[in-house]
């Protein structure tokens, strides 16, 4: 179970996120959805130690993980799939997904895990030579996943999944979520577009000017078309 | 006469070509995965050196002993340089000023400290191997030949490394997307410690093998530091293939230069060339721009 209390974070001088509270249970969808610019970013890098908070905490399982370097807090099982993939560029795509899988013990089992990312991605297979600087930008993004479910995740955070994306695209990468979800994955879904989400979340937060102001089961929020229209526009 | 010019030529031209090689390897693998321009290159150099020295001049062991007394002192001098002045300043702004700044005062540090403490006098470090052999009148050195072999031998090493194996491919990783490397658990300023020795020992290693060749005293290491920075700018910052392929071009054409036109015409001729190429192809002959590392 992941645990957010009382979080502040931001950029020099300029708070963005101002005390945040969240909770994503074990194999649960948990959504944050908020406009272009309120903070969705910076929870989840908050989170997985990129931007270390100024203020708050967040836990795993009980366990104070605020002050961990990025890499320990991934070698603990929280994996961020970043905003704009940040593939290794001059490396090629197997490699990329290797990468994925470089913390010790999960390396031991990295043709194990391969093998379910590929049933995921077929392409990623047959293109494992490729370079991932050639990849289309809907390549890319599956790379970017294949590569985050490579690691050995007690939760995913992932950062708009789908943005500047073509709509077939967008609905295999959803897809393919929701199939990591409905083996028990946990989900942190940072997202804009109400609809995309609705097959993944549980529970929706929604994130606005870096407070979240409501908090509520997916089929309650995310139906009120009123409330939504509201806050995302 | 004229085959003995040419095989002088190309025997120099191959043994210069490894020692650039050697020497800008180190170079090159720290610019290319850490955005570090070690100016203390040519320091390690000489630490290696006289690492090896000490234990051949004052423990009466054998330069094969030596050797690797003296690769590994290079390695923890430039893991320690890592962890006092490189590792505070990763990730702040004014890194390269920083840096720049401590590593030229490591390099005047080590020549000043070799020069207390073993005296300005030029020392002989043995040769790994002795004898030689003529060919069509050209003395071939069976020392030369190890350098030949090892500059060589390193360069796949150190591509095999960085493409086949784990930690070769978190370092190159770490120097394409710092980041995603951390995210991918990757520790990423442990990952340019790991670099920064490998790159002393390699400089070390320079250091003993080609000490023999030369001569060593305080100064020593800033002749090849500054071969290396040429031939690495010439090969293209941070490519290591660059590295090989600029260090037998520029060895072989000194070397011919000087066997047909005089010594003298040999640095500029070098010059020449490398102005040529920068001006034709400005990111070096690899011609890796800001994105492409490794």
């Amino acid at each position: 179970m992941l645990e957010v209390k009382g979080l502040v974070a931001g950029y020099a001088g300029s708070e963005v996120l101002h005390g945040i509270d969240l909770v994503v249970n074990d194999g649960e969808g948990v959504v944050v959805l908020g406009p272009n610019g309120h903070g969705k970013t910076t929870l989840l890098r908050a989170i997985t130690g990129l931007l270390p908070p100024l203020a708050g905490q967040v836990l795993l399982n009980g366990e104070d993980i605020t002050r961990w370097r990025a890499d320990v807090i991934a070698a603990a099982g929280v994996v961020h799939i970043p905003q704009g993939d940040l593939l290794f560029p001059e490396m090629t795509v197997l490699e990329n997904l290797l990468m994925g899988a470089y913390h010790g013990p999960t390396w031991a089992e990295r043709n194990v895990r391969l093998g379910r990312v590929y049933e995921l991605f077929p392409w990623l297979k047959e293109r494992g030579g490729q370079l991932a600087r050639s990849l289309s930008g809907g390549e890319r993004r599956m790379l970017a996943l294949g590569r985050g479910l490579m690691a050995k995740a007690k939760i995913l955070l992932i950062d708009e999944p789908s943005l500047g994306l073509a709509p077939l695209t967008t609905q295999q990468i959803y897809a393919s979520i929701l199939t990591v979800k409905e083996g028990g994955m946990a989900l942190l879904l940072a997202d804009e577009n109400a609809n995309h989400v609705a097959s993944l979340a549980d529970r929706v937060y929604l994130l606005e000017t870096g407070m979240l102001v409501r908090v509520g089961p997916a089929e309650e929020l995310l139906h009120d078309k009123a409330l939504l229209e509201s806050y995302l526009g | 006469m004229y085959d003995t010019q040419i095989v002088q030529a190309v025997w120099g031209g191959v043994l210069f070509g490894s020692v650039y090689g050697l020497m800008a390897l180190g170079l090159t693998l720290v610019w290319g995965a850490v955005r570090l321009l070690n100016l203390a290159h040519g320091a390690i150099f000489i630490v290696g050196a006289y690492a090896a020295y000490w234990v051949v001049s004052s423990l009466h062991l054998p330069i094969l002993v030596a050797l690797p007394f003296g690769v590994l002192a290079a390695a923890v001098f430039a893991y320690a340089m890592h962890l006092v002045f490189i590792r505070p300043v990763i990730g702040k702004p004014g890194f390269d000023n920083a840096t720049l700044v401590a590593t030229v005062g490591i390099s005047i540090s080590v020549s000043a400290a070799a020069l207390l403490i073993f005296n300005p006098e030029y020392k002989v470090v043995p040769p790994e191997l002795t004898g030689s052999y003529i060919v069509a009148g050209v003395q071939i050195n069976y020392q030369g030949l190890l350098v030949i072999g090892t500059s060589l031998a390193l360069f796949a090493i150190l591509y095999l490394f960085l493409t086949y194996t784990r930690y070769g491919m978190a370092i190159r990783a770490v120097s394409q997307q710092m980041e995603a490397a951390s995210l991918m658990t990757i520790p990423v300023v442990q990952t340019y410690g790991l670099v920064i020795a490998i790159s002393g020992g390699l400089a070390g290693l320079a250091g003993v093998l080609l000490s023999p060749l030369f001569f060593l005293n305080p100064q020593s290491g800033f002749n090849p530091m500054i071969q290396a920075l040429i031939v690495t700018i010439f090969g293209g910052l941070g490519s290591v293939r660059g590295a090989l392929v600029a260090g037998f071009v520029l060895g072989v054409f000194e070397s011919f230069v000087e066997v047909f036109y005089g010594v003298a015409w040999a640095l500029p001729g070098v010059f020449i060339l490398i102005i040529v190429m920068l001006i034709v192809r400005p990111n070096g002959l690899f011609g890796i721009s800001e994105v492409r590392r490794l």
